[in-house]
């Protein structure tokens, strides 16, 4: 076993891209726990198509990295089995557009077997969906499916959008009792960061304050978290100091930062790159004018994707929340 | 020739008839919530079945409470699973589709059985237990494309997998004849899957048949579906049965408890006597019980 060489390597690179992260938190997972599985398509010998399981079917072996046929449903479905044989699988989609024929599996099944059998069984997979846009590609690999998911009771949603919460939140993920959907902000997979392997995890369903601010909130989470950071910098030539809040935790909701925010800020801007209609931010928008009606100064507003299907390449620019768009809702917020 | 029916798996049979008898009548008077699917028909397939699965997974579907009572033969949870009161299994939550007991689960979502079975029998394959997953299946079941990516694997890996399904000629109100191209065996024969077909209800029969064909399984593991020609005695549900008094007449010419009756009338009579006493005193019991309450193990206090 290569545990050793590991340790040493990740003691080297505390400098980490996401990618490179998550792959090191699956490995100290599969280290920590022999029942940990990972299966998916061509997650073996390639290491998957963004390489985040890179090395790792040649350090555990084919039986605990495997490679499977292009059936998603399937994929789930036998995960579920393992699951009730004591694994703990992890089930890697290649692509966003790819974990619809799993839809079934995930909403009929992992959703509600808890459920549905008085508590008397936990479903402990972990179901990785590389999302969102941003890297050219094709509408069914560039989508941004984590609304169904927070809108299923039974299942736990989470993004991790920085190296150091990439490398946790799998690990927090994989040891949990609960199926966890575990959405990567794919066009982010080479951006690094530092990544502390000594240090303790902030909680899994914890939102975050980035950045702290007194002028308006941004919360984003995923992808668009760089985005509401670099749109922070840029306030403040503006003379303006936002606060920036990654959600980390898609379902359940850990709002009560943004409430405490909102109610020092007065605005809120939520970004995702999911369309608007019922994605996250119209569920944040209602819960935040629930809570803090009297403390808003203006509607909150969101800064997402639009109602149509993805884009074609070319057109994904205009398509994707930017800095720009980020800056103009601040500004129509002051403007109320 | 015909072999003679035990007094145990006769007891079992008729027990299953009698629950299923019940519950419509349970149904009738509206207190069964919801939706149940009776078996009637199919009561002998899980007979016949049971002393080959005892330690091994089964899987059942939308319509299992033949099969749920052929292996624990006890009728009062699964009845308490299906009133919503005391006693239940799952508390009333799973009710008539979704039983979880020891080694036992169903689901009434078409087909995701046999992929949660393919997981299972992964396990059973790499540590070597001589366990099987089997799941049952019904005829309209291999419209659902989970089904194939299920036996690919199971085929590609060497699994454990048993595959029963009650071919009962009829999906809900469609013909099998009218949704499915081709057969079972041929879909089978695509995968090189292993593929055994019975017209049979005679118990001893079937197990002879089979009996060498699972314990291959477990010595050798590999995938296996078996497909029973049976029938539905029965509606799908309740009150939902389109076929004509032609068909329903063709169907109950089938009826595995005729062939037993025209055997032995005075045994089969006298046990459906009894097994009809013992499921009214069950229902008496359990109607009596207070509601179930739902409670996770790991709720807190």
């Amino acid at each position: 076993m290569t545990g050793q060489a590991v340790t040493s390597a990740e003691k080297a690179a505390t400098t980490l891209s996401i990618g490179k992260a998550l792959n090191n938190g699956l490995r100290r997972a599969m280290e920590d726990d022999p029942k940990v599985l990972i299966m998916g398509e061509d997650v073996g010998k390639l290491g998957g198509v963004f390489r985040i399981t890179d090395g790792l079917q040649k350090d555990f072996g084919e039986d605990r990295v495997i490679d499977t046929p292009l059936a998603e449903s399937g994929i789930v479905g036998t995960a579920i089995g393992l699951a009730l044989r004591g694994y703990r699988p992890v089930c890697e989609i290649q692509f966003d557009g790819f974990v619809y024929p799993a839809y079934d599996q995930i909403v009929s099944q992992v959703a509600k077997f808890h459920y549905r059998s008085r508590g008397q069984v936990r479903l402990p997979i972990v179901i990785r969906i590389p999302f969102g846009g941003g890297i050219g590609a094709v509408e069914h690999h560039s989508e941004s499916p984590e609304a169904y998911f927070s809108h299923t009771a039974g299942l736990k949603v989470v993004s991790c959008a920085n190296p150091n919460d990439a490398y946790w939140m799998i690990q927090q993920a994989i040891a949990s009792d609960d199926p966890i959907i575990f959405m990567e902000p794919k066009r982010r997979y080479w951006e690094k960061g530092q990544v502390d392997t000594d240090g303790e995890p902030y909680p899994l369903h914890s939102a975050r304050v980035l950045r702290p601010g007194t002028d308006a909130t941004v919360v984003a989470y995923g992808p668009m978290v760089r985005v509401a950071l670099d749109a922070a910098a840029a306030a403040v030539e503006d003379g303006r100091e936002l606060e920036v809040i990654d959600l980390r935790s898609l379902s359940p909701l850990d709002l009560g930062p943004v409430y405490d925010s909102v109610r020092r800020t007065g605005r809120l801007v939520v970004v995702h790159e999911a369309p608007s209609n019922l994605g996250l931010g119209s569920e944040v928008a209602a819960r935040v004018t629930e809570k803090c009606f009297y403390s808003l100064e203006a509607p909150v507003l969101r800064v997402t994707g639009f109602n149509v299907p993805y884009p074609a390449a070319r057109l994904e620019e205009e398509y994707l929340p930017d800095l720009d768009r980020v800056l103009d809702a601040v500004d129509r917020s002051f403007g109320w | 020739m015909a072999s003679v029916v035990s007094d145990t798996d006769l007891d079992l049979l008729l027990l299953i008839r009698a629950f299923e008898e019940a519950l419509l009548d349970l149904f009738a008077s509206g207190e069964v919530s919801g939706t149940t699917h009776t078996c009637l028909g199919q009561e002998y397939v899980p007979v016949a079945l049971e002393p080959m699965l005892r330690d091994d997974f089964v899987l059942g579907n939308h319509r299992s409470h033949g099969h749920y009572l052929a292996r624990f033969g006890d009728p009062a949870p699964l009845l308490a699973e299906i009133l919503g009161r005391a006693g239940a299994p799952c508390a009333g939550v799973g009710g008539s589709q979704h039983i979880l007991r020891d080694g036992f689960v169903t689901t009434g979502v078409q087909g995701q059985g046999v992929a949660v079975a393919t997981g299972m029998a992964l396990h059973y394959q790499r540590t070597g237990q001589r366990r099987i997953a089997a799941a049952y299946i019904g005829d309209g079941t291999w419209g659902e494309g989970v089904v194939y990516e299920a036996l690919n694997m199971a085929q590609l890996w060497q699994l454990p997998l048993l595959v029963v399904v009650e071919n009962n000629g009829i999906a809900q109100s469609t013909p099998t004849t009218r949704q499915m191209a081709g057969s079972v065996a041929s879909r089978a024969a695509a995968f090189g899957v292993e593929y055994t077909g019975l017209a049979t209800t005679d118990i001893g029969d079937i197990r002879r048949r089979l009996g060498p064909m699972i314990d291959e399984i477990r010595s050798a593991p590999h995938p296996l579906v078996v497909e029973f020609d049976t029938v539905r005695l029965g509606p799908h549900s309740k009150g939902d049965d389109t076929r004509d008094a032609h068909q329903l007449a063709l169907a109950r010419q089938r009826d595995w408890l005729g062939a037993l009756r025209a055997a032995d009338p005075e045994r089969v009579d006298a046990a459906r006597a009894r097994q009809r006493a013992h499921v009214a005193r069950v229902v008496e019991a359990v109607r009596e019980r207070p509601l179930s309450e739902w409670r996770s193990p790991d709720a807190p206090a």
